[in-house]
């Protein structure tokens, strides 16, 4: 590869392991406290606030607009601005001019009725929030012995679990339920075995977790998000038709308590009713005031269902949840849909219709359904893949917590950590002197791709977890030692500065090679098979073996190519002796 | 020319010495076991307040008489057979004061308010929430409490708090909520001795907090047992998942080398992994999952070690296919040496700065790294190349037994890969 494709990968190479690191960036040095401090809150608190903010700012505008004033609002505040772009939107999407300044009146003029106005600004202040919560998500975390986040008790609900078996449970139930429950918690929290949680048994029936990071109730929600009871009903058109008359005079007909209705004989002997719920633009569980009545099986329960993945409908772009169903799961389903097409089939999710729609023809082993929002349907999937919780989970306490750490402990591990890596890169400089710069760079660029790459396997920073990068970058430099002391070797038998970098490089090849792809090998092995802290173990290890192997072997000649060629260096600084 | 060490002349006592210091290792680790860390092991969380007292309130009437500290208001039940049955609500809003509160309590009949002094103007809004349910306040008065007004008024720190509880055994401090509400979580780990351990870990945590800050100014808000973060499975598991890895090993190094390499390789770092062990064990240093940890980095670093001198010995055979294969060895390890004593220095640096740097999990983590180190650049030379060379000159041997002459054998045995 000639010196610009090298100089170029290395650049690619650098560019998404910062667009990876970009999130935490963004968040943690771009975001200001306040705004972080919205974006951690529920959906319900982000929906309040747009509601609030979208509110505050009309009547602001508005107040200003009688008072005749006509300064312009574009750089007078943060949210005014926000407005200020707003209009300017609606102001093109109209394909309307856009006025000389965005005084009060032009602002107002900008929508055709103060409620469109709201609903625009309520928008942009949501995604704002919205988007910055995503962020959140995706940035790196300090671990819980560093920086403390939040400790969650789940109850677990033995009782609804005895109904669903039918008996009452045994010790041995009751155990390997709980057991189970927190495995699952478990492989959800810590997918890839990086964020280290805590996660106990609490008691005869509770869950204590602490989650690092700063405190978002929507993380555990999402966790624990329903019990996964995911089933398929067919719809009874004719009693919902007559709910639905019987709702018209009598509005409050139904017991939200009981799912029932006072008057005998309107529904059906057998049959429930369940309400129908829509999301909101918050992604919020919003009812829509539309009652079905199903038949009281469900037609097919979610534990046939295989898997599940998302995808967004071609033409609306709506997420889709495609569930594949196991072979019985197939039959019954196919039985289930040949014997009721043309009538309305509902998902019900957690006792909540979530979608319905009309049986056209008969479906077998893959199920395509609307009505998730994205991230439920990403949940939903992931749920469905990580084995439905066998309990189903409630949260009852949710507190920030502080740091497992005491401060005089984080400061020494943080002098130790500096210390060692310094140590490292300085001997390599005191060692192998101009090629020591050279390692030293090769290293500060394989940290800076090995935190980043982590970062989107959701790496926590804990102690350990640092002081495994400083062992890492020690153990890394090995790479750089046995291709310097080739070089050392070939200078030694008389070659130039040319032939001899090209031959250490050469002949060190197979040997950095083998021993990391072994090294690899066992890593990938383990990270596939482990659970817990030896997958997160296993998969920093193979990301950092990777990496290193980039800068020793790539960054690292590229390096030396460019002073030979472009600087014109003759003999290699590689040892203060005169060899 | 490098002077060539004849490293092959030491290989029958190291093995003595690994083999003796591994069966002492294997004794500890069936007699003793493991001293499991905390992430193995249960526990108690206990949540404690720290607050000042305030007034103490009881009822001196006929009847219960239950009384409820939330965030806005207190409120008291009275029930029984021998009274009216109502609930008094006593909101902050109209009470702002502690003494406004304890005037409103006393104007109840037969309820009685102590103040503590100095009280009397702290805002009713500071009170601490009663945690467990209803307090039945006319067995015994009742104790209500306040919340620091100020940052000048807290009086526990964590530092404090861990230095009140570190008698408790393995204890971890941390604080809930934002520090000035000087609550924190304690936890105490179980080791499994004693049968009431619930109990004496929290009647333990109240006595030496209450010894430090004061009697009154500790309020228990809940305790609970919680189990391990880790079954001991997970121990299990990765000594499975290390065997079935050392297989795979064993597989890759075999096609890149040769059988008897990959077996010597993989015969290395078992023997590291069973010195850590017997350091481990025999040090009673905590076994967590930062061990595990340090056991399986120690794993990767000698293998690397290991297959970066047989890549050189591959390379000297190729060169000079008819010498000794214990020449070989010397020479190829002698090249070596230079790089194995800089990396093990390099990472050394690294892990020494830990060693004298930090305390506790760390430092202990960076211990059996130091062991596991040395160990490991050790094993390359005096167990795995002691191995193969073994294997070697039995090969040798074979040879003689057959009458082929020894050297055109050496030439057979080792085809130029």
């Amino acid at each position: 590869m000639s010196k610009t494709r090298r100089l170029i990968t290395v650049i690619v190479v650098l560019a998404i392991a910062f667009a990876f690191l970009f999130p935490t960036i963004e968040w943690y040095v771009l975001t200001p406290k306040e705004d972080q401090a919205i974006a951690v809150g529920s959906r319900e608190q982000i929906r309040d606030f747009s509601r609030r903010m979208a509110y505050s700012v009309l009547i602001d505008i508005k107040n200003k607009a009688l008072a005749g004033d006509s300064t312009d609002l574009s750089n007078q505040s943060k949210d005014l601005a926000l407005v200020v772009s707003v209009a300017k939107k609606a102001y093109s999407d109209a394909k309307r001019p856009q006025p000389k300044k965005y005084d009060a009146a032009s602002i107002l003029a900008a929508f055709s009725s103060e409620r469109a106005m709201f609903d625009a600004v309520e928008a942009r202040f949501r995604e704002r929030t919205l988007a910055l919560k995503n962020l959140h998500g995706n940035a790196l975390q300090l671990g819980l012995d560093l920086a403390g986040g939040m400790s969650v008790v789940i109850q677990a609900d033995m009782k609804a679990l005895a109904e669903k078996l039918g008996h009452d449970l045994s010790p041995a139930e009751r155990e390997d339920a709980m057991k189970r429950g927190v495995e699952v918690l478990n492989s959800r929290i810590d997918k890839f075995g990086l964020t280290e949680p805590v996660i106990r048994r609490q008691g005869e029936d509770q869950i204590y977790v602490e989650i690092p990071g700063t405190p978002d109730p929507e993380r555990i929600n999402s966790i624990i998000m329903g019990k996964g009871n995911l089933a398929f009903y067919i719809v009874d058109s004719e009693a919902t038709a007559a709910l639905s008359s019987y709702l018209a005079t009598n509005p409050l007909g139904v017991d939200e308590r009981t799912m029932t209705v006072a008057q005998a004989g309107l529904i059906p002997e057998g049959k429930i009713i369940r309400k129908v719920y829509k999301k909101d633009s918050y992604g919020l569980d919003e009812f829509t005031g539309e009652y079905l009545v199903l038949e009281g099986k469900p037609g097919l329960d979610g534990s046939h269902i295989q898997s599940a993945t998302v995808s967004s409908d071609q033409i609306t772009g709506k997420p889709e949840t495609n569930f594949v169903l196991d072979k019985e799961g197939g039959d019954l389903f196919y039985d289930l849909t040949s014997k009721n097409v043309g009538k309305t089939m509902a998902v019900v999710l957690d006792d909540r219709v979530k979608n319905y729609a009309r049986i056209q023809e008969p479906i077998r082993e893959s199920v395509r359904i609307t009505g998730f929002s994205a991230d439920e349907a990403q949940a939903l999937a992931l749920l469905l893949r990580t084995a439905a919780l066998p309990i189903s989970l409630s949260v009852v306490t949710q507190q920030a917590i502080g740091a497992s750490l005491g401060e005089d402990a984080i400061a020494q591990g943080k002098t130790a950590i500096i210390i060692g890596l310094l140590a490292v890169l300085v001997f390599m400089f005191a060692y192998y002197k101009g090629a020591g710069v050279n390692a030293t760079v090769a290293q500060a660029v394989n940290l800076f791709i090995m935190i980043s790459v982590l970062t989107a396997f959701k790496l926590t920073l804990t102690l350990p977890s640092i002081a495994g990068f400083v062992l890492t970058v020690g153990m890394a430099v090995d790479a750089n030692v046995i291709i310097f002391e080739r070089i050392k070797e070939e200078l030694r038998s008389g070659k130039t500065r040319k032939a001899a970098i090209d031959a250490g490089f050469h002949k060190a090849f197979w040997a950095v090679m083998d021993s990391n792809i072994t090294t690899i090998i066992a890593a990938l092995f383990l990270a596939q098979l482990g659970s817990g802290p030896i997958q997160g173990f296993a998969i920093s290890l193979a990301i950092g073996n990777m990496t290193s192997l980039f800068t020793s072997l790539f960054l690292s000649k590229l390096i030396f190519d460019f002073e030979t060629d472009v600087l014109k260096k003759q003999n290699v600084s590689i040892s203060w002796r005169a060899e | 020319m490098k002077r060539i060490i004849p490293f092959t002349r030491y290989f029958l006592p190291a093995v003595l010495v690994s083999s003796a210091l591994i069966l002492f290792g294997l004794f500890g680790f069936f007699t003793k076991g493991f001293n499991l860390g905390v992430d193995f092991q249960a526990g108690v969380n206990q949540t404690v307040q720290l607050a000042y007292p305030v007034a103490s309130i009881s009822y001196e009437g006929k009847g219960n008489a239950e009384m409820t500290v939330s965030e806005t208001a207190i409120t008291l039940v009275f029930s029984g057979a021998e009274t009216d049955s109502k609930t008094v609500v006593l909101n902050y809003k109209d009470n702002p004061t502690v003494a406004d509160l304890a005037k409103a309590l006393e104007a109840l009949p037969a309820v009685k308010v102590q103040l503590e002094p100095g009280q009397e103007n702290s805002a009713s809004t500071l009170l601490v929430p009663t945690y467990q349910g209803n307090t039945l306040i006319n067995l015994k008065p009742a104790l209500v409490h306040r919340l620091p007004a100020s940052d000048t008024e807290r009086f526990a720190s964590i530092d404090k708090v861990r230095e009140a509880v570190k008698d408790m055994g393995r204890v971890s401090v941390q604080t809930i909520n934002p520090t000035s509400q000087q609550r924190f979580m304690i936890r105490v780990q179980d080791e499994g001795k004693d049968p009431r351990f619930t109990e004496t870990a929290r009647a333990g945590i109240i006595s030496g907090l209450e010894n430090a800050f004061g009697k009154n100014r500790v309020v228990e808000v809940k305790t609970d047992f919680v189990g391990a973060r880790f079954s001991q499975g997970l121990t299990q598991q990765s000594i499975f998942l290390v065997l079935a890895t050392m297989v795979l090993i064993l597989l890759y190094s075999t096609i890149r080398f040769k059988f008897e390499f990959a077996l010597g390789a993989v015969l290395a770092i078992m023997h590291d992994a069973l010195i850590m062990i017997a350091f481990v064990v025999w040090s009673r240093m905590e076994f967590n999952t930062t061990t595990i940890a340090a056991i399986l980095t120690i794993l990767g670093y000698s293998i690397n070690d290991t297959i970066v001198q047989f890549d050189r010995v591959r390379e000297e055979r190729k060169l000079r296919p008819t010498d000794k294969f214990a020449d070989i060895l010397n020479s190829a390890l002698t090249h070596t040496l230079g790089r194995t004593v800089i990396t093990t220095a390099t990472t050394m640096l690294a892990v020494l700065s830990l060693f004298f740097f930090t305390t506790g999990n760390i430092k202990d983590f960076a211990l059996a790294l130091l062991v596991g180190m040395t160990s490991g650049a050790y094993s390359t030379i005096f167990i795995a190349s002691a191995f193969v060379l073994f294997w070697n000159q039995r090969k040798e041997k074979k040879g003689h037994a057959s009458s082929i002459p020894a050297a055109s054998a050496a030439g057979k045995a080792q085809p130029a890969k």
